[in-house]
C-alpha cells in the first residue's frame, strides 16, 4: 500500500517535470549570464578558469555560504557527538601491519603536497580550495586507516578553520574600504592571464578555502572514527 | 526513440532523483533512507551540470591561447554543483551523526521502532 | 553610509572567531552572539530610514547584476534583519543563563549561524544564494534541536533532518528549472524574463520551490516535523525556531510568488491553504497536554493566519500579514521563553504540572500570560493591531469567499482564546500540589524576557511607527515592476 501511493506521488512528479524539461533544450547554448562569463570573465577577474572565476569571483558570496555550511555541519557534527556520549572509552587498537604502515607514512606528505597544488592552481587548471581541501583531508583519512591511535590536534584544527574563515570575510571586509567600496571585489593588481601570479584576491581566497576545508573533513572524520572506537 | 536520445541525460538525472525519493519514501531503515537522500542529492546534481551541456563543447578553461570560447560549456551550473556537492556532503555527515547516537540511544536503526514522539 | 553587506558579514567573521574564543575561554564564547545582534541591531535601525525611501541594491563584487549577486536592502529585508537581530538578542540573552549543560561555545556558535542564514535569505536578491543561506539555517537547526542529546531530541532531529533535505532537494530542483529555462539566478532578472515564457512550463518550477521551502514554513501537509522539532528542542531554540525560522522560510516563499514568479493565480489556492493550515494547526494544538507541543501546534496555526492575510495580496492584507508576524516572533518568543523556566522548575512538561505556577515562579508566570494574550490578540498588546489589520483587509476584499474564510479564521483565534485561558487558568487558579515556595528564574533570564513583554506592550500601545514600516513593506512586496527596475537599471 505504502509502496503503491509512494509511485503514485513520483508519477504524478515525473510527468510534471517531463513536460517541464521538454521546454530546456538539451545540449545548446540557452545561457545569457553564462556567455557573458565565457566572454569577459578573464578580463573582469583575471582567472584563466572560468568556473573558478564564476566561484571565487562573480558568485564569491555564495563560496562564502558555502564555507559556512561546511563549518556549520563540522560544529554541529561536534556538538552531536560530543553531548552525553561517554567519552573516554578508548580501547587499544591493533596496529596495522608495517607495510600499511610504512606506506601510509610515505604517501601522507605527498598527497598534502598534490592537494595543495590543486588549491594553490585553483585559478589556472581544473580544481580549486574544496576539491584541494577534500585532497588534504583524504590525507587524513589514511592516517587514521594505516596508522592507528594517531590523531589530529583539535587546537591546531580548529585553529585553522579559524583562520582560514577570518582570512575570507577578512578580505571582502577590505574590499568595502577599496577601490568600488564593494564586499568582495577584487581589488589587487590581477597581473598576466595564465601566470601564478594573477587574479588579484581568488588565489589567496583559495589558498585560505583549502586550509579551512581540509582541516574540516579532517576533523568530520577525527568525530566520527572517535565516536566508532 | 528521439526523445531518449536528446534528452538521456536528464531522463538518467531524473531517474535518480525518483529512486531517491522511492527509497525515502519506502524504507524504514535510517541508513537506507540516508542513502536515499544521498541519491536524490546526486540526482540533482546530474541535473544541474546537464543544464550547463554543450554538444561537443570544452571546459571553460583558456589553458592555451586560441581556445575557441564559442565552444565553452556553461560555467555557471558547474559553480552550483560545486556549492551543491558541498552542502550535500554537510547534510550527509550530520545525517550519519545523528544516526550513530540515534543507535546508541535506542539500539536499532529502524524508524518504525523508534517512535517516542507521536507523529 | 552603512553597507548592508555588514549585517551577514560582521556576524560572520565573528563566527569564524569563535573556536579561537573559546580555545582561551568557553564561557566568553557566549557574548559573541550577543555582541552580534547589538550590532545587527544598530546597523538595520541606522539603514531604516534611508531604504523607507530608496531600496539599497548592494552589488557584491562590483560587477553589475544580474552578474553579480546583490543584496537587495528594501522595507521588508531590513525590516526582518532588525526583527532577526531583536529577537536573536534577546533569545541570546536568556540562553546566557539557559544553557548549562554540553559543550556550551559549539550550542552559541551554531546559534549565531543560524541568525546569520536567516538574514542573509531575507537580504539576498538570488535565488542559489537564497538556497545557499536557507541550507546554513536548516543545518544548523537540524543540530540545534538536537543539541541535548536525549532520546526525543534526537528522533525529532532526525525526522526534521529527512524531510529537510528532500524539501532542499525540491528547492534545488526548482532553481535548476529555472535556471535552464531563464539562463540566469538574480531574481530581478527572473522576474523581468517571466513574461516571455509559456506559463504551464514555470508552474513545474514554482510548485517544486514552493513545496520545497514550504517544509521549513510548514505550510499544512509538509509540516509533520514542526511539532516534535519544536517541543523537544531547548526552550531556547524552541523560540528561536518559532520565532525566526519558520517565518524566514513563508518570508521566502511569498518572495518567490509575488516577486519572481507574478504568480497571481495560486494566490486563491494559497488563501485555502493558509486558512486550513490555521485550523488545523489550532484544533492540534486545543488537543494537547504537553505544553511546549500546544506552542508548537499554535505556531502551525500562527504560520497559517500569516499565509492567509499574504496572500490576499492587497496592501492592506500583506501589511497586517507581516505585522502578525513580527508580533508572532515576539510573543511565541516569549511563551517559549517562559514556557522554558516553568518546565525547569516543575520538571513536567505536562499542563497540569503548571498547577499553581502563578505563586511559584510569579514574574515568569505573568510573561507567560502577557505572551498568551498577545498572541490570542487582546488589546493593549501587539497581537491587538496586528489582528485587526487582517480582519479589515479581509473585509475590505468584499467578496463572500473571502467572509466566510475570515470565519473560520476567527473560529481559529476562538479555539486559540480557549486552549491558553485553560492554561492561564491552570497557573493562576488551580492549587497546586507538593512545593509552594516562591523562586524566580536567573536575573539574566529575566531580563530577556522584560525586554520581550515590553516590547509587546510598548508595540501595542503605539502600533503606528511599527505599522507604517509594515506598509512601505507591502508595498515593497506587492510590486514587483519596481523591484526589477531599481535592480537592473
Amino acid at each position: 500500500m505504502r509502496i503503491f501511493l509512494s509511485l503514485v506521488v513520483l508519477a504524478v512528479i515525473a510527468v510534471g517535470i517531463g513536460k517541464t524539461l521538454m521546454e530546456i533544450p538539451f545540449g545548446e547554448d540557452t545561457t545569457n549570464v553564462g556567455g557573458y562569463y565565457i566572454q569577459s570573465g578573464r578580463d573582469d577577474t583575471g582567472a584563466a578558469n572560468i568556473v573558478t572565476s564564476v566561484v571565487v569571483g562573480y558568485r564569491a558570496f555564495d563560496t562564502l555560504g558555502e564555507v559556512t555550511v561546511l563549518f556549520v555541519a563540522a560544529v554541529g557534527l561536534g556538538a552531536v557527538l560530543a553531548v552525553g556520549s561517554a567519552s573516554g572509552r578508548r580501547r587499544d587498537v591493533e596496529p596495522a601491519s608495517l607495510v600499511l604502515y610504512t606506506g601510509c607514512r610515505f604517501l601522507f606528505p605527498l598527497i598534502l603536497l598534490f592537494g595543495a597544488y590543486i588549491f594553490i592552481h585553483g585559478h589556472l587548471t581544473p580544481g580549486g580550495g574544496f576539491q584541494g581541501g577534500a585532497i588534504v583531508a583524504s590525507a587524513f583519512l589514511l592516517v587514521y586507516l594505516g596508522c592507528r591511535g594517531r590523531r589530529i590536534r583539535h587546537g591546531w584544527s580548529k585553529a585553522t578553520e579559524s583562520l582560514g574563515g577570518l582570512v575570507f570575510v577578512g578580505l571582502g571586509l577590505l574590499g568595502l574600504t577599496a577601490a568600488g567600496h564593494f564586499f568582495l571585489s577584487n581589488y589587487l593588481p590581477k597581473g598576466t592571464v595564465n601566470h601564478l601570479f594573477s587574479a588579484g584576491i581568488i588565489p589567496i581566497i583559495y589558498v585560505a578555502i583549502g586550509f579551512k576545508v581540509g582541516a574540516e573533513l579532517a576533523g568530520v572524520i577525527d568525530d566520527l572514527v572517535e565516536e566508532s572506537e | 526513440m528521439s526523445f531518449l536520445e536528446s534528452y538521456a541525460y536528464y531522463v538518467g538525472a531524473f531517474g535518480l532523483i525518483l529512486i531517491g525519493l522511492l527509497v525515502i519514501l519506502v524504507k524504514r531503515n535510517l541508513i537506507k533512507i540516508i542513502i536515499g537522500l544521498s541519491i536524490l542529492d546526486t540526482g540533482v546534481n546530474l541535473f544541474l551540470i546537464s543544464v550547463g551541456y554543450l554538444a561537443s563543447g570544452t571546459a571553460p578553461i583558456f589553458s592555451r591561447e586560441g581556445i575557441d570560447s564559442g565552444s565553452m560549456v556553461d560555467p555557471v551550473p558547474q559553480a552550483l554543483v560545486l556549492t551543491a556537492i558541498v552542502i550535500g556532503v554537510a547534510v550527509l555527515a550530520l545525517a550519519l551523526g545523528l544516526a550513530v547516537r540515534l543507535y546508541q540511544n535506542y539500539g536499532t536503526l529502524d524508524m518504525r521502532k523508534i517512535k517516542e514522539l507521536k507523529w | 553610509m552603512v553597507s548592508p553587506v555588514l549585517l551577514i558579514a560582521v556576524p560572520l567573521g565573528l563566527a569564524f572567531l569563535v573556536p579561537l574564543i573559546s580555545l582561551v575561554s568557553r564561557r566568553a564564547a557566549m557574548l559573541v552572539p550577543v555582541v552580534a545582534c547589538l550590532f545587527n541591531l544598530v546597523v538595520a535601525i541606522t539603514l531604516m530610514p534611508g531604504v523607507l525611501d530608496q531600496p539599497v541594491v548592494e552589488k557584491i563584487g562590483g560587477f553589475p547584476p544580474p552578474f553579480c549577486i546583490n543584496l537587495y536592502a528594501g522595507p521588508v529585508g531590513v525590516l526582518f534583519a532588525a526583527l532577526i537581530a531583536l529577537a536573536g538578542l534577546g533569545i541570546a540573552v536568556y540562553a546566557m543563563a539557559y544553557i548549562r549543560t554540553g559543550p556550551v561555545d559549539r550550542y552559541h556558535l551554531l546559534y549565531l549561524l543560524l541568525l546569520v542564514g536567516a538574514t542573509g535569505v531575507v537580504l539576498t536578491g538570488d535565488v542559489f544564494n537564497l538556497f545557499v543561506f536557507f541550507e546554513i539555517l536548516c543545518i544548523s537547526s537540524y543540530a540545534l534541536v538536537a543539541y541535548m542529546g536525549n532520546k526525543s531530541g534526537l528522533e525529532a532531529s532526525v525526522k526534521y533532518l529527512i524531510q529537510g533535505a528532500v524539501g532542499s532537494g525540491l528547492l534545488l530542483m526548482g532553481i535548476g528549472l529555472l535556471y535552464g529555462q531563464f539562463g540566469t539566478l538574480n531574481m530581478a532578472d527572473i522576474a523581468n524574463r517571466m513574461g516571455s515564457v509559456n506559463q504551464v512550463s514555470v508552474f513545474v518550477p514554482l510548485a517544486l520551490i514552493i513545496s520545497g521551502l514550504g517544509v521549513e514554513a510548514a505550510i499544512f501537509p509538509l509540516n509533520a516535523w514542526l511539532p516534535d522539532a519544536h517541543s523537544s528542542a531547548p526552550s531556547s531554540i524552541s523560540a528561536i525556531l518559532s520565532g525566526i525560522a519558520i517565518e524566514v522560510g513563508l518570508y521566502a516563499m511569498v518572495r518567490m510568488i509575488f516577486t519572481v514568479f507574478g504568480a497571481t493565480s495560486i494566490l486563491m489556492f494559497m488563501v485555502f491553504l493558509g486558512a486550513l493550515t490555521l485550523l488545523l494547526g489550532e484544533l492540534c494544538a486545543f488537543a494537547q497536554s504537553n505544553v511546549k507541543r500546544m506552542l508548537a501546534y499554535s505556531s502551525i496555526g500562527q504560520i497559517g493566519l500569516i499565509l492567509f492575510a499574504l496572500a490576499m495580496a492587497t496592501s492592506y492584507s500583506v501589511a497586517g500579514g507581516l505585522f502578525q508576524l513580527l508580533s508572532h516572533t515576539l510573543s511565541k518568543a516569549l511563551l517559549f521563553l517562559a514556557a522554558g523556566y516553568m518546565i525547569y522548575r516543575s520538571g513536567s512538561m505536562e499542563i497540569s504540572s503548571l498547577h499553581g505556577m502563578g505563586k511559584r515562579m510569579p514574574l515568569t508566570s505573568l510573561a507567560f500570560t502577557i505572551g498568551a494574550f498577545s498572541l490570542v490578540g487582546l488589546p493593549p498588546f501587539v497581537g491587538f493591531p496586528s489582528k485587526f489589520l487582517i480582519v479589515r483587509a479581509a473585509l475590505a476584499r468584499q467578496q463572500s469567499i473571502f467572509t466566510i474564510l475570515l470565519g473560520f479564521v476567527l473560529l481559529g483565534t476562538l479555539i486559540e482564546g480557549a486552549y491558553f485561558f485553560r492554561v492561564v487558568q491552570a497557573i493562576y487558579f488551580k492549587k497546586g500540589s507538593g512545593e509552594t515556595g516562591r523562586s524566580y528564574a536567573p536575573a539574566v533570564a529575566l531580563v530577556s524576557m522584560f525586554i520581550f513583554a515590553a516590547l509587546i506592550i510598548f508595540v501595542g500601545i503605539y502600533p503606528q511607527p511599527v505599522a507604517d514600516a509594515v506598509g512601505s513593506a507591502a508595498t515593497e512586496l506587492l510590486d514587483r515592476a519596481e523591484y526589477v527596475r531599481s535592480v537592473l537599471q
